[in-house]
């Protein structure tokens, strides 16, 4: 098992490689120079424009630019943002807590609906609530982020007026209450993928021999449900509903662009628009490292949940 | 295979199409008549749409939906369902290009590596997984900012990121044909490899192609808009659905009908997508069809 994920995390390492070598390359064929869009267009002696050059260590061919990025990269230097003259890192470290916060609050809203959706969908199939519940999951998976969003502050925020319409708070508490309408709509395709794991899974988890067993015990109901079928039932979901870490990170992007938040997301959509290399090289790198962990950590927890699954 | 044509003998076409599995799987159908006025708005918009598109009229700016205009007007006075009508085009017509270039690259790539494995197989594989390591929709924004904003940009784009996903579908399908017997006895009779793929294993793979591209042009459905959302997409002053829901959130509170009407139009064709995908999944692929 640990030697199983040792060997995954050292296959990461020449991906990792790939991928920024793949953005640096990508950034950098762009056309339009980054100094002249740093200056807003504005017209620059050559020798002002030469000495930004060689602060941006824009200097060179690009393959050795690269070789000087990784190097810094490699003893934690990230250089810094043309823009916002701010070091990347701390950038990042600013950025992040709204971020991982919204998606903490987005896979609880998931996993608090989806799970008990799907078992009282398994529970009473084919009735009203399983019908109703397959409904909301073609819709959550089917309506784009942003649009649930934009849907979500006209109802909740300008209709009804519950929570604020745009910005993050200040304190914590009010933090969260800003964010609460932005995670459940960043929450609604997960809930939909969560609900419909669920369900098939304790379908299939009900119709096997101990469950009947356990009926013919004369257990209640709740118990058989939960403590039998549901435990057997959550592997898989657990499996999926993690795996959608990566997915609610991406989708954090376009929520935090739409609403104005000011997190790790709209950091990147920033700037991209504004080619802002380091950051860009940085943030991508980051989500992928993210990403690619998140999946080798659903297969280890896969080991985990089940004993039967040998990795190897 | 064979019953078909004799059911069109006795009962006409209408009946054998009624009678046919997936007209008996009610959710597929419901996606088919979704679809049929985003089909419509694709490649003939002029029969559903009363206005010019792109035909400003500042006097009638933000108008709420009337006889006239039936979803109103926007910012600029131009009629919003003539829009969302001619937003149809790009949208669906760029999905099923995303769909097709992952086909026409994934397929040959994912019936390669599964057919001869080994080193082959290890070599596009390893390639492949590089490329999914990539978040999708964030490789997508990069390479759209960095070879330029527009539709075309966006489609390539999306079209090379779906094909890992296409190619490690059609090699775990290979891997299973290529043990039947039919494979051998192609060999046996001295067949080429290309004639046993592409002749014999492709037409075994077409249901799980079928399946899979469905389920992919409601993605790509979503990734274009998202991209166009960003403003990456379609430019203005063309409908798109995408860049009508980000100019109406400006005005969101004036008047919410440009924005939400562009925001159903993007749910309802990946609605359609998803339950035709579902429905086809439950009549082509065996082990969905013994439940």
């Amino acid at each position: 098992m640990v030697a199983y994920a040792l060997r995954r995390l050292l296959g990461l390492v020449p991906v990792l490689f790939f991928v920024s070598f793949v953005t640096f390359g990508l950034i950098r064929l762009a056309p339009g120079d980054p100094v002249l869009i740093v200056l807003g267009g504005k017209k620059v002696d050559p020798a002002t424009a030469a000495v930004l050059r060689e602060q941006f260590g824009l200097v060179g061919d690009p393959f050795s630019q690269y070789i000087a990025w990784l190097g810094r990269a490699l003893s934690g230097d990230l250089g810094e943002s043309f823009r916002l003259r701010q070091d990347v890192v701390s950038l990042i470290v600013d950025r992040l807590p709204l971020t991982l916060e919204l998606i903490g609050l987005s896979m609880l809203i998931a996993i608090a609906v989806g799970v008990p959706l799907g078992v009282l969908q398994a529970h009473r199939r084919n009735s009203v609530i399983d019908y109703a519940g397959s409904l909301l999951a073609l819709i959550g998976l089917s309506a784009p982020v942003y649009f649930s969003a934009i849907v979500g502050v006209l109802v909740f925020a300008v209709w009804l007026g519950w929570v604020p319409a745009f910005g993050a708070g200040s304190d914590p508490l009010d933090q969260l209450h800003h964010l609460l309408l932005p995670a459940a709509a960043l929450a609604l395709g997960t809930i939909a993928l969560t609900s419909r794991m669920t369900r098939s899974a304790m379908i299939e988890a009900l119709t096997s021999d101990y469950i009947e067993a356990a009926r013919a015990k004369g257990l209640p109901e709740r118990t058989i449900l939960v403590k039998h079928a549901l435990r057997n039932a959550l592997i898989p979901v657990v499996t999926v509903t993690s795996l959608q870490v990566g997915f609610l990170l991406v989708g954090s992007v376009l929520v935090e662009t739409t609403l104005g938040l000011g997190g790790l997301g709209s950091l990147i959509t920033d700037a991209i628009q504004n080619r802002d290399y380091p950051v860009i090289q940085a943030t991508v790198l980051l989500l992928t490292v993210a990403f690619s962990i998140l999946n080798l950590a659903t297969d280890l927890v896969y080991g985990v949940i089940d004993p039967r699954i040998r990795l190897g | 295979m064979t019953a078909a044509p004799v059911a069109i003998r006795r009962g006409g076409l209408f009946r054998s199409v009624r009678r046919s599995p997936l007209a008996r799987n009610r959710a597929a159908v419901g996606g088919l008549i979704i679809l049929l006025p985003i089909v419509i708005g694709t490649v003939a918009p002029w029969l559903l749409a009363s206005f010019d598109p792109n035909a400003q009229d500042l006097s009638q700016s933000l108008r709420f939906p009337s006889a006239e205009h039936f979803l109103g007007t926007d910012k600029l006075g131009r009629d919003v369902w003539s829009r969302i009508v001619f937003g149809a085009q790009p949208t669906l017509l760029g999905a099923v290009v995303v769909v097709v270039i992952s086909g026409l690259v994934g397929v040959p790539l994912g019936l390669v590596a599964g057919y001869y494995g080994g080193k082959v197989d290890a070599l596009i594989m390893r390639v492949l997984d590089a490329l999914l390591a990539f978040p999708a929709l964030l490789l997508a924004i990069l390479v759209v900012a960095t070879f330029g904003r527009g539709l075309g940009t966006v489609v390539v784009a999306l079209g090379v990121i779906y094909v890992p996903a296409m190619a490690r579908l059609i090699r775990s399908v290979t891997l299973v044909q290529r043990t039947l017997t039919y494979v051998d006895a192609g060999r046996a009779l001295g067949f080429s490899d290309g004639r046993i793929l592409f002749r014999h294993i492709l037409p075994n793979l077409v249901a799980a192609v079928v399946v899979q591209s469905t389920i992919d042009l409601a993605y790509a459905i979503l990734d274009i808009a998202a991209l166009s959302f960003l403003g990456l997409g379609q430019q203005p002053p063309d409908p798109d659905w995408g860049s009508m829901l980000a100019d109406g959130r400006a005005y969101l509170l004036q008047n919410a009908w440009p924005a939400l009407s562009a925001g159903f139009a993007i749910m309802l064709a990946v609605i359609s997508f998803n339950l035709v995908g579902d429905g086809l999944r439950s009549q082509l692929d065996p082990r969905e069809r013994e439940r």
